[in-house]
């Protein structure tokens, strides 16, 4: 392990290892572009220029191996002076964007720009115009004049996803990426490049214009798409949530994540969210507090447990809530109500272990195995629901079964046959849906309902296990509804127990309206 | 030892102060009588003050030389903004060379303080503070500005042109 | 004064064919080569003292000797694309004698222990092209190319391979790339190409002339070589002479020659009525001389490394008077503009600017603080690129500027449209 000193620190990194490497393992900054850890050097934007005791000239640090007793700095004049120029040299030919770019607030070359404070710029030349606004596929755009040929994108395209659709076409100051011939930019890996790119020369369809990053701050958490668990940091701010990146882990998902997860904020934002508690049916919906819902629910299911057995409720539990979750309501479940009737809904057994070789993986949801081991623990009827369907049918058909109890899908879109599942499970007599979002054909019911609404992953903490079994535990980003409850509370309300309301987090308001209007008198 | 003058026996008589005042009134009045020309009072709305050329009043949203709103809806002004009166939403213009352009720009003039951030902000000359200030309305009216009252409201003759424009500017090579 | 070592044939025209040249001596030295141990012809290479043709001037027996042992397959490559403006050697030697070259490279190719190699013709000699093309079908039916050459158990294959309009594509890397059908832009180095160079396995490049000089450095032995030349730059050379003297053209001479009489005794001097002002004495990436350094400087690497410039390809070009030094830097500039491959931000950004103040200093749009720019700007392009080309494109522009920087001047006063206006297009 050989030990170097980077501006005066002293560092010990793995053999084989480049000195920009040892600049990450020391907490040391250094200015980069084409450099990404989870990608090959290209060595090609020139920033990263150090100079090494012993070496005249300066030498990139992307692809210079460390070696024994190195001596590294780069805070000396000549070094200063070699990167600030070759920021001027990125910047003669960058249009003046800011205000139209999306990647401004978390643009390098900005940062750099006012680090360095080159306010005013030599180059009195006409700058090279290329092509702006070209449709790449179907979730990216890009921008030749903005883009720095850093080469992320197509060595991501090359190494990474492995769809080679992206190339550097011309030569000199005249190049420009674009689409090999006849393939446009469409794998489930699309929006990465879009991370990776250090300007705004590729920007995301879904988030383009939509908001300014310095409007938003960001929380982590884990994406709740599929059963891998791609580690993620969620961009929100008092209107909802906006966009989902990847954050690193090595043992999980790198450095990436697929397109398919990244609309997991849509379910999560106002628009799509149950906002009170609903009992009733179809026509004839009353709006209760969240509160009255859970507990005259749960009044409905001990009643009817005392009434007719324990085998008269069922509970239908989707994969897509945390392991602490499933421990109160299964110990509700088993323990209040002492009833062993319960149902894993998963929504497609016959492609849970497609795999599409980087991250994506068939199971749609986020916790299949911390559900499956809930239930071994609980005592509850294991297993998925693959043949045991038709017992939940029957049941209800019998009219054995009274009550249903439901922990819905939060994230609707993964399950495809909702609506069909929907209306049988309304065929029992009494259904009590816990469920985020809300469901047009949940309002449809015939018989009675209570619809309960619940936080999403973002709004809770807790913890989710992965196809690996791997456990991640994640803490609450933000409250979208601060009055949704999770999991665990509902169980607690539905035993007839109260929780205490003081503790609960509020929310931060939903999109603003000017309270000056409101708060004003009549004349 | 105390800094504080306590009064004197005299000035516990509130007598004497009130002739003061009332005598103070009466001279100004008085004075005011004779001299009403020197009066620095503004008979309004007979006689309206003269702003000058900077002054901060209602904002204008320029225009290119096409007619099209000149703001590229890149939220400086509603960043900057100390009231936080301005809301933006921002859309994808259909001419690729526009690019970005705001669907929905609103201020609330009555959270404004008319401080002039937002056209120090503005990097497009999109935003000027204009010279027109007599706005005064009723409770029921509309006191969010949208697009069309900032830009196009009638006083303004069909939009101020803005300094700089785009086209000319690519033109130019910058 | 002129040695013709390797042009000894040039002007009989069936040198170019497999008759004529096995008349002339041709393929004689290859049987003795394949007698001898591989090693020891790396020897006799290096204490020849054979420094690289092309422009860089590594010596050769050095560059083979970095091979790692057991590492096959092994490449050679000849670098035909003979981009520097101002050199067209190489054309010369392929058109008249293409065997030559071969020969050379079937040794060269033994001594490495390679058994393929290509040669990399720039795709604008289409006549070079072919000849090469035929001068190798003729070779492999002559038993010279192929499966047991002459007996000896050594397999060689040769092919050319076409070049498409990059002078990139002459930098070794670059041309590796383009080989493998990338796009023609060098590759980092570390790790170098005698380590891992095309399809990631050592291979070693090296010029026309320098491939072709290992036959008869083969054929008189190592010391009778080191006769021509000086004691670190050993051997003859081949100039390309161009601009504006009465004979320019080819030219074969030992290294150390004065370019005093190159210019004014081999290729009979300028014209009647002019001055000399300027020679570039390696080809358009060399730092121009002027006249009086011209006059002082012998043409081997190390006096022309003291004054300040490089022997490069050694394409001489000499400039008089009646030539404007700004304009002749404006095409330069424009030329380095048009080939940078565009992969590192300083070459890239770097040509393109000083091509756009170039051309504003001719058109009369800039003043005299843009000269000053100009040679910022080429000094941050130097050393910080991946490869030389950023370089080669600095340099002129900075020794045009600094060295002849009155004339700039002048050139400003006197087309400035309004003083004081700095208006740009």
């Amino acid at each position: 392990m050989p030990k170097v000193k980077i501006n005066g620190k002293e560092v010990e990194v793995a053999a084989g290892s480049t000195i920009i490497q040892a600049f990450k393992a020391s907490g040391q900054e250094i200015c980069h572009y084409c450099w990404h850890p989870g990608l090959s050097v290209a060595g090609v934007c020139r920033l990263c220029m150090v100079q090494i005791e012993g070496m005249p000239k300066l030498q990139i640090a992307c692809n210079t191996e460390v070696k024994e007793g190195m001596v590294i700095n780069n805070t000396s004049p000549m070094v200063k002076e070699t990167v600030q120029w070759g920021l001027d040299f990125h910047l003669i030919n960058h249009p003046l964007d800011c205000p139209i770019c999306d990647q401004a607030g978390e643009c390098g070359l900005q940062d750099q720009y006012m680090q360095f404070g080159k306010y005013d710029p030599q180059m009195a030349e006409a700058k090279v115009k290329k092509h702006k606004v070209i449709d790449l596929g179907p979730t990216v755009v890009l921008d030749s004049e903005r883009c720095i040929l850093c080469s992320r994108c197509v060595r991501f395209t090359d190494e990474v996803s492995k769809t080679n659709e992206l190339g550097i076409f011309n030569r000199g100051d005249r190049s420009e990426i674009g689409c090999v011939e006849g393939k446009p930019l469409n794998n489930n890996y699309s929006l990465n490049t879009v991370d990776i790119c250090p300007v705004g020369a590729l920007t995301s369809k879904d988030f383009r214009f939509r908001q300014r990053v310095w409007y938003l701050k960001e929380a982590d958490s884990i994406c709740p798409g599929c059963s891998t668990g791609c580690n993620v940091k969620v961009s929100y701010n008092e209107e909802g949530l906006w966009r989902i990146k990847p954050r690193e882990n090595k043992e999980v998902n790198g450095h990436w994540m697929c397109d398919t997860g990244r609309d997991s904020y849509k379910f999560v934002n106002l628009k799509a969210r149950l906002l009170a508690g609903k009992i009733g049916k179809r026509d004839s919906w009353q709006d209760v507090a969240v509160a009255d819902a859970a507990r005259s629910a749960g009044l409905k299911l001990r009643e009817t447990v005392e009434k007719h057995g324990a085998d008269s409720v069922a509970l239908v539990l989707t994969g897509q809530y945390t392991n602490e979750e499933y421990a109160d309501i299964l110990k509700f479940f088993t323990g209040t109500l002492k009833s062993k009737n319960v149902y894993h809904w998963l929504n497609n057994p016959e492609k849970v272990n497609e795999f599409d070789g980087l991250l994506f993986r068939g199971d749609r949801n986020p916790n299949t195995k911390g559900l499956e081991a809930a239930m071994k623990n609980s005592g509850a009827a294991a297993g998925p629901t693959s043949g045991k369907w038709e017992t939940l049918q029957s049941q209800l058909a019998s009219k054995k079964v009274k009550v249903v109890l439901v922990a819905g899908p939060e994230n609707q879109a993964t399950f495809p046959d909702l609506n069909e599942k929907i209306k049988m499970l309304q065929q029992a007599e009494t259904l009590v849906w816990m469920t985020a979002g809300h469901n047009a054909t949940l309002d449809q019911a015939g018989s009675e309902t209570w619809q309960i609404p619940l936080k999403t992953y973002i709004e809770k903490a807790g913890s989710f296990t992965n196809f690996q079994g791997k456990v991640q535990s994640f803490k609450a980003g933000t409250t979208i509804v601060p009055q949704a409850l999770t999991l665990s509370e509902a169980a607690m309300l539905l035993s007839g127990h109260d929780i205490d309301w003081n503790l609960r987090p509020k929310g931060l308001g939903g999109p603003k309206t000017n309270y000056s209007i409101t708060q004003r008198g009549t004349l | 030892m105390s800094l504080v003058k306590r009064p004197n026996a005299t000035a516990e008589w509130f007598l004497p102060g009130i002739i003061f005042g009332l005598w103070f009134t009466l001279k100004k009045m008085l004075w005011n009588l004779f001299n009403q020309k020197k009066m620095p009072t503004l008979n309004y709305p007979e006689e309206k003050y003269e702003y000058g050329p900077r002054f901060k009043g209602n904002h204008v949203l320029t225009v290119k030389k096409d007619g099209s709103i000149r703001c590229t809806a890149c939220m400086l002004c509603a960043t900057n903004c100390p009231a936080q009166c301005i809301k933006i939403t921002a859309a994808e213009s259909n001419d690729p060379s526009v690019e970005k352009y705001p669907i929905a720009y609103e201020i609330d003039v009555l959270r404004c303080v008319y401080c002039g951030f937002c056209e120090e902000a503005c990097p497009v000359d999109a935003i000027r503070m204009g010279p027109e200030w007599q706005t005064a309305a009723l409770n029921g009216s509309k006191f969010t500005y949208d697009i069309q009252q900032l830009a196009y409201r009638p006083q303004l003759k069909g939009g101020i042109v803005s300094v700089l424009d785009e086209k000319e500017r690519h033109q130019a090579g910058i | 004064m002129e040695i013709k070592l390797l042009t000894e044939h040039y002007s009989k025209n069936e040198f170019q064919g497999l008759d004529g040249y096995k008349k002339n001596g041709g393929y004689a030295v290859l049987p003795k080569a394949l007698k001898m141990e591989p090693k020891a012809i790396i020897e006799e290479v290096k204490a020849s003292g054979l420094r690289g043709r092309g422009g860089a001037g590594f010596p050769t027996g050095m560059k083979w000797s970095f091979l790692p042992a057991n590492n096959e397959p092994r490449y050679l490559l000849c670098n035909a694309d003979e981009g520097e403006p101002g050199t067209f050697k190489d054309r010369l030697m392929m058109e008249r004698a293409p065997h030559q070259l071969i020969e050379g490279m079937i040794i060269s190719a033994f001594a490495i222990g390679s058994k393929k190699s290509y040669i990399y013709i720039r795709g604008e000699y289409d006549y070079s092209k072919a000849v090469v093309k035929k001068a190798i079908d003729e070779a492999y039916k002559a038993g010279f190319l192929g499966k047991n050459i002459l007996g000896s158990g050594f397999d060689h294959d040769m092919d050319i391979y076409s070049g498409a309009g990059a002078y990139i594509c002459g930098e070794e890397t670059g041309m590796i790339s383009s080989l493998e059908g990338l796009k023609g832009q060098p590759k980092l180095k570390p790790p170098f190409p005698a380590v891992q160079g095309y399809l990631r396995k050592p291979t070693i490049v090296n010029n026309v002339e320098t491939l072709a000089a290992v036959k008869y450095i083969i054929r008189d032995g190592a010391a009778a070589y080191k006769k021509h030349g000086t004691e670190k730059s050993a051997g003859t050379k081949l100039f390309s002479v161009s601009g504006n003297v009465v004979k320019p053209g080819n030219f074969e001479v030992p290294l150390g020659i004065s370019l005093k009489d190159i210019i004014f005794n081999i290729c009979g001097g300028l014209k009647p009525g002019r001055k000399l002002k300027a020679v570039i004495p390696g080809g358009s990436s060399a730092p121009v001389l002027t006249e009086a350094e011209a006059m002082k400087v012998t043409m081997d690497y190390e006096a022309l490394a003291q004054m300040g410039s490089m022997l490069g390809s050694g394409a001489i070009i000499v400039i008089d008077d009646s030539n404007s030094m700004v304009d002749i830097l404006q095409t330069t500039m424009h030329f380095y503009h048009h080939e940078s491959c565009g992969q590192c931000t300083p070459c890239r950004e770097g040509t393109g600017w000083l091509s756009k103040i170039m051309h504003d200093i001719l058109d009369g749009h800039a003043e005299v603080k843009d000269i000053d720019l100009a040679i910022k700007i080429s000094q941050q392009m130097m050393g910080k690129t991946i490869c030389a080309l950023s370089d080669a494109a600095a340099m002129p522009a900075i020794s045009f500027l600094q060295k002849f920087r009155s004339e700039f001047e002048q050139h400003l006063a006197k087309t400035s449209h309004k003083s004081g206006d700095h208006h740009h297009a």
